[in-house]
């Protein structure tokens, strides 16, 4: 459309916006709306080819920050199969050092969601585990991924929930019925459990890949 | 036929089958099809009201076609009536619609017996002279009726019926039913059969919290003389007491009964809403009285008698942290409590219909279940004659009104909303609705103002100029946004008023379109 | 054409705005009282006469983003209120159970896509208004599409579709150099949604009003159920439908996604729900329950979504004419109790990372990226160290963890101004640990860089800029 129209719509409607008004206070509406010339402004920012350009939501800038204060023990190691710039998708290894998993490797995935903090990531346990919390599907177990997420909650808490799980295994919340009542009621079966589990093999009826490093 | 059912899903999740049921059976008159009239009526439409009779006199001219959805070019020089009818059609073929090429002033006048025929009124953009005939024309038919008119940035909707009485009110939020202070004997003996002191924490953190706030009352009872904790400091003592108990960290359990314990501290018996419909002198029945005062009056004497100063239990319960086991055993426990609640209700309502002259069982089954499970909830709204309303407002609320800011630009707008029919039956027509008188037009309407104000006993400086002013600005003009938010709630509250489901307004609505700042006035 | 000639002596006879009663019979007769009139409680630049009217016809371009339920309302209502450049983005096709509200739709429509059949069917009602639908994503739209707009109507469901196009209106903001947003560069948006019998309609106005990330704690996150509960401790009907859906369905359909939308997948949920449902003793599990809770289904009807939509068009109407005061800034409603409606005033963030202004910083084109974190922490507003950058999607340098510090660490010796693309400013965000008072806090910053002495280059690119 023509620029010039433009400046006459200006003038009919919006002539009082000049620079010599009076400073007006931030809540007064009107003085903002000089809706038709943000027009011309932007036909030549656009030949720059600024606009193209993906605008980052307050999601991905929220997870830029929860990601640079990562402060992750050495057990657990993160990485991005998309490279430096897509912080949405990710993976977190866990090597637990002591309890019953040790010298396990444990694969997680992450999708955050584009209104992070808003919802939680999306967390799946990429490693087959014969864990009283954690599904054979991959499901976690894990109160601050679902009832009990807060914005003020980020990456590294949810990092430090999934190690503890693993040093901690809680046979009070079971999402693998079978683990948790061997837990519960047979500790020294459930390691032997879990020892045959991560070395490639059978409990039960399930077959459990090696994951022992 | 399953169409018509996924067709309504979305409300039906709202009002329910019966709540369609009715609506499907239901026959509205609309008076005026400008775009108030239009736009309620297409709500209703959509919603598959039973059946829509458009009452308009005038032709379509230019000016509709910029405010009407339900006219076009072709309907110019046309009847109004007819062209919206047929739009209407259009967007339901369930609806059974048809148009009446007639004033509805005329109707009023000369055949006020047309009315009777219908379940309920829509009148929209009628002068204060002619609400108030139809007013009693469908007060003495028993025929609902609903007021309706944008004017400018303001409008107003206001309900008439004699007496609106609602089972299902379904309020937003209520305080659940759970006797937690006074539990019946199946409750408690459930409480004490389960231990708090299990040492399996798995158990533990699975009692229900129902069962530890009436174990910890019961507890709490015997060390202070048999009463509940009242004051701030014991209600604090209480809930300490509570996470005493607990011994893991992440006991949801715990964290839900201290969280409800205010349940707990609530009085007992019924709260006051409920003891002034009891109160109400139609509980005094005779044959003449609805169901809904029989019930009341059964439920009177359920009160007095086997509830003991409580209404039947509603029989359902909130989730909570719980095993399965002790969750599906305690929704027994209620459910079986509410039976037994509905079946000595069922007896007292055939023994009063008796004693009354009536069938005893004319009054079904369902009713009865419906009418106990919402029986804390029940409502009552009555509706003064507009022409009473008119000629004896409420003072001390007018003056309140008037003299509260969050109310004074509402009640501005109510004067003036009258101040322009004055200005109209004198003149011709309204103030500002033809250009060029303007500067008068805002003198005579001020004055009108002034006298309408003293006639009511109040202060007149106190409406402003800039309302006044703006009021003339308007010039009777029907926006078709303001058209659109006026038609959206008077067709709500037609769905209120014969789903019999939610509350209705009990006032009059008034529109702000300047701020925003509607309100409702009870005059 | 007689109501024609009317207004045409009356346009050229009255210098001021009082008219004859030339519009009496025109399409315009109702607003133009509005629109033509002065007024009392108006906006500050509200300037009554035929030309408002016509200005507003000819040029005023508002975007309607949504055509469900309050799209429908909104299309009209726009149409209908002095608007005649529409443009509609939806990319839903129409399904039965819309019916019963988007009464732009009838039942030989369904499968065809909502917006063009909404776009039409105005159209062809109200002559003179043109609606140009896009069947497509909102975010298929590049940002020259969204800035050719002078307001947007939102008509949304998600808080993920808000939050995005927030994050595009609030992009074009752009403040001078005491911290002002400049009016050139304000996109309005009107945001209206409603829930049964409530519903809320506000208006935002970037860098003057809260957006909506300002405001995001307003909607509620949905509710989860703790997959044990799920798994161990079911209680409701939901409990069981959402077993079915989440857990079971994985169990048994190895790696095939679940659809909502294919019946065959609803119908399996609400059978293995079913029989959960009586392993347990638990009561309530219907096919509409299971679609309810599956799809999230939000109760619709059409008379809230006309009181939202008209409030939405009328602030609509009042931000691009000034004909009376706005709604300030929110309002809610709801009508299951009576009528209420409340006004409540929200207050932006100062700090917001969408529409905030962000700290000015001045910097020479040779700048290198070390150097300007080294800086940072310098800054008398910001005393940010161990900051991480990232611009526009891009990570320029991170702190940690160490994967992504290799990854960055060759930038640190490279100018900021060739990072960012050689543009004469933009906006950048840092992370780093902040001290206010004494206290180290970590914090997230915006901050706007314009780099010195490409002044001429910033002037060929982007006029206005001053």
């Amino acid at each position: 459309m023509d620029a010039c129209l433009f400046l006459m719509i200006l003038n009919v409607c919006f002539n009082e916006l000049q620079a010599d008004d009076p400073v007006v206070s931030d809540d007064d509406y009107g003085k903002m709306i000089k809706l038709f010339k943000v027009k011309e402004k932007q036909l030549a920012d656009n030949a720059n080819g600024k606009t193209l350009i993906k605008k980052q939501t307050a999601g991905e800038l929220r997870l830029h920050k929860d990601i640079s204060e990562l402060n992750l023990p050495k057990s657990c190691q993160i990485s991005f199969p998309n490279g430096k710039d897509d912080l949405m998708n990710f993976e977190v290894t866990i090597r637990p050092d002591e309890g019953y998993y040790l010298g396990g490797t444990f694969v997680f995935s992450f999708q955050v969601p584009p209104v992070y903090p808003h919802e939680p990531p999306k967390v799946k346990c990429k490693t087959k585990v014969y864990h009283p919390n954690i599904d054979l599907e991959g499901n976690v177990c894990l109160n601050i991924l679902r009832e009990d997420w807060k914005p003020v909650l980020n990456i590294n808490t949810i990092i430090y929930g999934l190690f503890h799980l693993f040093t901690q295994p809680n046979s009070e919340d079971p999402l693998n019925h079978e683990a948790a009542a061997v837990l519960r009621d047979n500790p020294k079966m459930f390691e032997s459990n879990v020892r045959r589990a991560m070395a490639g093999g059978y409990v039960g009826q399930t077959y459990f890949q090696r994951c022992l490093s | 036929m399953a169409e018509p059912k996924t067709k309504y899903d979305r409300q039906l999740r709202i009002w329910g089958e019966q709540g369609q049921a009715a609506l499907e059976k239901a026959s509205v008159c609309l008076l005026n099809c400008g775009p108030t009239g239009s736009e309620t009526l297409k709500n209703l439409v959509l919603g598959g009201i039973g059946s829509i009779t458009v009452v308009d006199g005038s032709k379509v001219d230019v000016g509709d076609l910029g405010n009407n959805f339900m006219v076009d070019e072709s309907s110019v020089g046309e009847s109004k009536a007819k062209c919206v009818c047929t739009f209407l059609q259009e967007l339901n073929a369930a609806v059974k619609a048809r148009f009446i090429d007639e004033y509805p002033e005329k109707l009023i006048e000369m055949k006020p017996s047309f009315f009777s025929e219908f379940t309920l009124v829509v009148a929209t953009q009628l002068p204060e002279r002619s609400m108030v005939n139809l007013d009693r024309i469908c007060r003495d038919a028993n025929v609902m009726l609903v007021f309706a008119r944008s004017y400018g940035l303001t409008g107003v909707v206001r309900l008439s019926v004699k007496e609106h009485t609602v089972i299902e009110s379904k309020p937003d939020h209520f305080l659940d039913d759970l006797r937690l202070n006074n539990p019946w004997l199946e409750l408690k003996r459930f409480s004490e059969s389960i231990d708090m002191n299990v040492p399996d924490p798995v158990a533990h953190k699975h009692i229900p919290y129902v069962v530890i706030l009436i174990k910890m009352a019961e507890e709490w009872a015997k060390s202070h003389n048999g009463s509940l904790p009242s004051t701030r400091e014991e209600k604090k003592e209480f809930k300490d007491l509570l996470k005493s108990k607990m011994i893991g960290l992440d006991e949801d359990n715990y964290k839900e009964a201290v969280d409800a314990s205010f349940k707990l501290f609530a009085p007992r018996g019924i709260n006051s809403n409920l003891r002034q419909i009891l109160d109400d002198n139609c509980a005094e029945v005779d044959s003449r009285s609805s169901d809904f005062w029989v019930l009341v009056a059964a439920l009177k004497e359920f009160i007095f008698n086997e509830g003991g100063g409580e209404a039947p239990v509603e029989g359902s319960i909130p989730d909570m942290t719980s095993s399965t086991e002790h969750y599906v055993s305690l929704q027994k426990i209620y459910q079986a409590k509410a039976e037994a609640d509905i079946l000595v209700m069922e007896l007292r309502v055939r023994n009063i219909l008796k004693k009354i002259g009536r069938d005893p069982d004319s009054i079904s089954k369902m009713t009865i279940k419906s009418f106990c499970k919402n029986a804390r909830k029940l409502t009552v709204c009555r509706y003064r004659l507009v022409g009473e309303e008119f000629s004896s407002p409420s003072l001390p609320e007018l003056q309140k009104y008037l003299t509260d800011e969050d109310y004074s630009m509402a009640v501005g707008f109510y004067i003036l909303l009258r101040a322009v029919d004055r200005f109209a039956a004198n003149l011709n027509s309204f103030p500002g609705q033809f250009d060029g008188e303007m500067d008068e037009d805002v003198s005579r309407l001020k004055s009108i103002t002034v006298g309408l104000l003293t006639e009511l006993g109040c202060n007149s400086s106190i409406l402003t100029e800039d309302l006044i002013n703006e009021m003339c600005r308007f010039g009777a003009a029907e926006l078709h946004a303001v058209a659109a938010f006026i038609g959206g709630i008077a067709s709500q509250e037609v769905i209120k008023l014969i789903t019999k489901q939610f509350v209705p307004i009990c006032g009059t609505f008034i529109f702000n379109g300047i701020d925003h700042k509607s309100q409702i006035l009870c005059l | 054409m007689h109501t024609d000639i009317e207004i045409v002596e009356a346009e050229q006879t009255s210098i001021d705005c009082t008219m004859a009663d030339s519009t009496a019979n025109s399409r315009t007769r109702d607003l133009d009282k509005l629109l033509l009139r002065p007024g009392h409680l108006i906006g500050p630049n509200f300037e009554p006469g035929p030309e408002l009217r016509d200005d507003l016809q000819e040029y005023a371009k508002v975007l309607v983003i949504g055509a469900g339920g309050l799209g429908c309302e909104l299309l009209k209502d726009l149409a209908l209120s002095g608007f005649k450049n529409l443009e509609v983005i939806d990319m839903d096709r129409i399904e039965i159970t819309n019916l019963n509200r988007q009464f732009l739709f009838r039942l030989e429509d369904v499968g065809k896509p909502k917006a063009e059949v909404a776009a039409k069917r105005v159209m062809e009602r109200v002559s003179g208004v043109n609606i140009v639908p896009h069947f497509c994503r909102i975010e298929d739209k590049d940002l020259d599409f969204y800035s050719d707009f002078n307001i947007i109507a939102l008509g949304l469901d998600s808080v993920e579709a808000r939050s995005y196009i927030n994050s595009v209106a609030c992009s074009f903001l752009e403040y001078d150099s005491e911290d002002k947003p400049r009016e050139e560069t304000i996109k309005p948006m009107v945001d209206g949604g409603t829930e049964g019998f409530k519903g809320h309609a506000r208006v935002i106005i970037p860098g003057v009003t809260p957006c909506f990330e300002c405001t995001i704690w307003l909607f509620p996150p949905q509710v989860k159920f703790p997959l044990c509960t799920l798994a161990e401790t079911p209680r409701t009907a939901a409990h069981c439908i959402e077993y079915a859906h989440l857990i079971k369905w994985d169990e048994v359909h190895n790696g095939k996604a679940f659809d909502p939308d294919n019946p065959e997948h609803m119908q399996w949920v609400y059978t293995e729900a079913l029989k959960r449902a009586e392993l347990f003793g638990i009561p309530g599990v219907t096919y509409s329950l299971t679609q309810g809770v599956v799809k999230n289904i939000i109760p619709a009807i059409a008379s809230t979504n006309a009181i939202i939509s008209a409030a939405c068009t009328l602030e609509t109407l009042k931000i691009a004419s000034g004909c009376s005061k706005t709604l300030s800034n929110y309002m809610s409603y709801n009508g299951v109790e009576g009528v209420h409606v409340k006004v409540t005033e929200f207050v932006r963030d100062k700090d917001c990372l969408v529409c905030g202004s962000g700290v000015l910083i001045e910097l020479d084109a040779s700048v290198t990226l070390k150097k300007f974190i080294n800086l940072l922490e310098d800054h008398p507003n910001l005393h940010l160290s161990k900051a991480s950058v990232t611009h526009q999607g891009k990570n320029l340098y991170m702190q940690a963890p160490p994967v992504l510090e290799e990854m960055t660490r060759s930038n640190l010796t490279r100018p900021l101004f060739d990072l960012m693309g050689q543009v004469a400013r933009d906006t950048v965000h840092v992370t780093g640990m902040m001290s206010k008072n004494d206290k180290k806090m970590s914090g997230l910053r915006k901050l706007r860089v314009v780099f010195k002495g490409v002044d001429g280059v910033a002037d060929m690119d982007s006029a206005g800029s001053a």
